[in-house]
């Protein structure tokens, strides 16, 4: 069973579109298991810190930080090169509008709560709205790679419902929302989905449908393992579900930086528990 | 502030609910964005009842409000505004990003002074060991910074409430606060924030900044804040601090709360807070709370203090809430209590609805609870704050194995703990043979594991051919990993050992999830440790193993905090620690109150080094404690306990007493008295 106040995110979604064995063990059963995930270990974090603190350069400029003041904490070569490119990335610059960073929109589909964590949106004065989002993968990915994701689909979609809401004060449409990858992590492109009725349409049955899919899953004792072993190469339960495949190389696949942080910002923090 | 409301009551009068509902109001009929509510609870098991409404699908969605801490909310700003404050701060190196520190990585770097302060001699005059004067120094930071107290201010306050009592204790505190001195300039030196820094910059330097203002300004327009009572001073001086910024405000009080009073949380000063609102709201318990149970909340409040008698709405008998039931021995107490359990549930009543409190949880009455009840097929959960890890047998394991991979520590483990390792991890392999095994292939003076393959025939065969290979795959593995273990952390050692070896099919962890737990307890703890103190790395990360398995060892680190409030959400008999389960602030069908003979019930923990009392905005500077306010102090808190904990129970109590307690002592301590006062004074107006 899901924790009473369990939200999905597009990195859930996912997890379970990937393998809803390794879902059930990651969100159900909220099962550790400490294997390495994908290696070199030590490098995928340290492309995982540099993603977060270009994250948070980002969000510090869009709320109004100076960027001299900011240059000074870069101190690491290719955090610079990335930071050098946001400066120079006018596509965003000329943009006009009301800007959101990291902002968190939260809907209910299929009885579910679902919680998309933006990297940037702008309000833009005519009514449209552009989710932007920093991708530090070190290759770029195809258009077509994009489109196959959870986060490509539920992005739009989850915005359409929110301001539906009333969140951003008016509804918004479909044909009003477009998502932006920008590749700052490698090519430095823009990689550009306008949206429509259709595909919104599309994207509520596709997402209602896997959100089914984890109700049904839900009744059994151990839910179904990816059929492609490829994906267990990244998993870090390659062990316990008896899969014999060597670890994968983490830039291989493509680590997904940008939502991995996203998703867990975590405002909590406590002082200590009781000591009693 | 266009509207602000002030809502006080005891636990169960619908506060919380109240707060949902205008939350839902704000958003529903005033069209307010979510996120533009700042949600502020004193700790985040206090922020579950949002959570879950947040999560239910009528709940109006649109955007995400995330319950914080003062603590939480501290750190993301600072996070997010660090470039504002680093330099004028007073940091070294200001252009480095911070590194924030758990208690747990606080401790990392606390341990270091400590054992040198140790060594010195200072602290000889008291019994205390040196994780006990890590936590209590780390304790008076975070005191001064919740009460916005420097550290010389700490001290006086200490050395004045101490008085002229016998004098090793005054230069005691001042080492503590010497040590808290240099560990803060520690910190400075290194752009670290432990939560005293972080809430000391929040308060002194951040919100005195006007581009953070004027983000405060923009991102919240409402507040929210729960369980007042529960947090801390410098939460009233933010709430201030806000005050004219916000449309509205909302705070919530529990008149019969304060258990954290000994956290530094500060109940009075946050009732002041009531005067800043223009309504006050006075919540009485709900109608259908169960009168004998409110009456029994009733007595106890006025029998330990008289001077705020809980008013009783009916004229109920309060011994109609409570079962007592005393027994000569330990073992007969824990035997009747999972009978009436199962009687219970056999009843209909579902295990979630019942809560088995005792002032502290020790292994062996967690254990015997948990084994009694489940051999009667009751789910049961269980919650302690933390333990040591090296007290794991799968942590032990994973230390014993990681002493062999690296022969150049020069520590070999003791014999037994190579036979306890090899039973740990390899399948099948029973206790006998693995002593066998151990005995004959290894040896402590080499520290290494000889080959399976040239021990004698009948001895193989004895452990067996499959035992063996399983072993020889162990064995080598270490060996051929040496320079796996040279060239990476210990967390990333640990993870190949455990994924590439231990959790295979064939080997002891191999599906087990409750090792896999530990681990990756042990593993996590290893990762903060070489982040927080290697932040940059280091050629040989073999030094860094050594120095973290020593401090495993020695008891210094890594506390395990293996259940989780998603555990507790089972239909499980809750099995806890009386303040933990106040802290969780749910309400129950039923509760049994173990061990009411038991002094600790009124204790409250001896540090030496600290003063929970002493070290608040309440009490006069340059006062001394004394015994008289010691013995007030006890009987409040006692009284805080149990009316809080009656409140939180809807069918009946059941009062279990042991008239020899664990140890084998006779115990009358004063809830016993309590109890049996309260009985025979019943039994009296009932006879007259």
């Amino acid at each position: 069973m899901l924790p009473s106040d369990f939200r999905f995110s597009q990195t859930s979604l996912q997890d379970y579109v990937d393998c809803p064995r390794r879902f059930q063990l990651r969100y159900v059963d909220a099962q550790p298991w400490p294997a390495v995930q994908s290696q070199p270990v030590l490098e995928r974090e340290r492309h995982l810190d540099l993603g977060t603190r270009f994250h948070r350069l980002v969000e510090r400029h869009q709320l109004g930080m100076e960027p001299d003041t900011l240059a000074r904490t870069v101190d690491d070569p290719q955090l610079q090169a990335w930071w050098s490119a946001y400066l120079g990335f006018d596509y965003l610059h000329t943009m006009e509008g009301e800007r959101f960073p990291e902002f968190r929109a939260s809907v209910d589909i299929e009885g579910h709560r679902v919680v998309v964590a933006y990297d940037l949106l702008v309000l833009r004065p005519e009514g449209n709205v552009v989710i932007l989002d920093w991708k530090t993968h070190r290759w770029p990915p195809s258009a077509e790679w994009f489109a196959a994701r959870m986060q490509s689909r539920l992005y739009p979609l989850v915005l359409v419902l929110a301001a539906r809401r009333g969140v951003f004060g008016a509804v918004v449409r479909p044909e009003q929302v477009s998502l932006v990858y920008w590749l700052v992590g490698s090519s430095g492109d823009v990689v550009e989905f306008a949206y429509n009725e259709a595909q919104f349409e599309s994207d509520l049955s596709y997402v209602g449908s896997v959100l089914r899919g984890v109700d049904r899953e839900s009744a059994r004792e151990e839910w179904f393992k990816t059929a492609d072993e490829a994906q267990c190469r990244l998993c870090e339960y390659r062990s316990l579900c008896g899969r014999d495949v060597e670890i994968g190389a983490f830039d291989q696949f493509g680590i997904d930086v940008g939502n991995i942080v996203s998703d867990d910002v975590v405002l909590f923090e406590d002082v200590s528990e009781v000591g009693f | 502030m266009k509207t602000a409301q002030f809502v006080e009551g005891p636990a169960g009068s619908g506060k919380t609910t109240h707060a949902i509902e205008h939350i839902r109001s704000l958003i529903v009929d005033q069209g307010v964005r979510p996120d533009e509510i700042l949600l502020l609870v004193p700790q985040r098991v206090l922020g579950r009842p949002y959570q879950i409404a947040f999560s239910s699908p009528d709940w109006p969605g649109g955007a995400d409000i995330t319950p914080v801490t003062i603590g939480g909310l501290a750190r993301r700003s600072l996070e997010l505004f660090w470039p504002l404050i680093a330099e004028k701060a007073g940091f070294a190196h200001p252009t480095w990003e911070p590194g924030f520190l758990t208690i747990e990585t606080a401790q990392y770097f606390m341990a270091q002074f400590v054992n040198e302060a140790v060594e010195t001699g200072v602290f000889d005059s008291i019994s205390v060991t040196p994780f006990r004067i890590m936590n209590q120094t780390l304790d008076n930071l975070s005191k001064a910074a919740m009460n916005q107290f420097t550290l010389d201010e700490v001290a006086s306050r200490l050395v004045a409430a101490w008085g002229d009592r016998h004098s090793s204790r005054p230069p005691v505190y001042r080492a503590s606060l010497d040590l808290a001195a240099r560990f803060r300039d520690h910190c400075l030196e290194n752009s670290l924030l432990d939560f005293s820094l972080q809430i000391d910059l929040f308060m002194k330097d951040l919100l005195q900044e006007p581009v953070f203002e004027r983000y405060v300004k923009r991102a919240y327009r409402h507040l929210v804040a729960d369980n007042l009572e529960e947090n801390f001073p410098v939460v009233a001086d933010f709430i201030r601090w806000a005050w004219d910024m916000l449309d509205s405000a909302l705070l919530v009080y529990d008149t019969d709360a304060g258990y954290r009073s000994f956290l530094g949380a500060d109940p009075a000063g946050m009732h002041d807070l009531a005067d800043l609102c223009d309504e006050v709201l006075a919540f009485q318990p709900l109608q259908s709370a169960n009168s004998a149970i409110l009456a029994l909340a009733g007595e106890f409040s006025s029998r330990l203090d008289s001077a705020t008698p809980v008013p009783a709405p009916s004229p109920a008998n309060p011994l109609e809430a409570v079962h007592f039931s005393t027994h000569t021995f330990y073992p007969q107490m824990i035997d009747w209590t999972v009978d009436r359990i199962s009687e219970l549930v056999a009843g209909g009543v579902s295990p979630r609805e019942i809560v088995v409190l005792a002032p502290f949880l020790g292994d062996s009455l967690r254990f015997s609870l948990a084994q009694g009840l489940e051999q009667r097929d009751i789910p049961v959960v269980s919650h302690r704050p933390s333990r040591a890890v090296r007290d794991e047998p799968a942590a032990r394991t994973v230390l014993t194995l990681m002493s062999l991979a690296y022969p150049e520590w020069g520590y070999a483990p003791p014999s037994a703990d190579i036979a306890d390792a090899l039973g740990q991890v390899i399948d099948g392999l029973d206790p006998a043979r693995a002593w066998l095994l151990a005995t004959i292939v290894y040896k402590q003076q080499s520290g290494e594991l000889s080959s399976f393959d040239a021990i004698e025939a009948r001895a193989q065969q004895r452990i067996t051919y499959r035992a063996g290979e399983r072993y020889e795959e162990l064995r080598q593995w270490l060996v051929d990993s040496r320079d796996l273990a040279a060239s990476n952390p210990p967390d990333v050692f640990i993870s190949y050992l455990f994924g590439e070896v231990l959790s295979q099919p064939g080997f002891g962890y191999h599906a087990d999830l409750d090792a896999g737990r530990v681990v990756a307890e042990l593993v996590e703890s290893a990762r903060k440790f070489r982040q927080t103190l290697y932040p940059h790395g280091i050629e040989d990360w073999s030094s860094v193993s050594k120095e973290y398995v020593t401090l495993v060892r020695k008891g210094l680190l890594a506390a395990l905090y293996v259940a989780s409030w998603h555990a507790e959400d089972q239909d499980a008999v809750f099995v806890s620690p009386a303040y933990t389960f106040l802290m969780r602030n749910r309400q129950v069908d039923y509760q049994f109150w173990l061990d009411i003979g038991s002094s600790h019930w009124w204790e409250r923990l001896e540090q030496p080094l600290t003063h929970p009392y002493v070290l608040s905005r309440n009490f006069p500077a340059g006062q001394i404690w004394t015994d008289d306010l010691e013995y007030a102090a006890r009987r409040e808190a006692l009284r805080r306990l149990v009316v809080g904990l009656a409140r939180r129970c809807r069918e009946g109590i059941f009062a279990v007493a042991a008239q020899l307690g664990e140890q084998g002592y006779e115990q009358q301590g004063p809830l016993l008295l309590l109890l049996e006062q309260l009985g025979r004074q019943v039994d009296a107006d009932g006879a007259g």
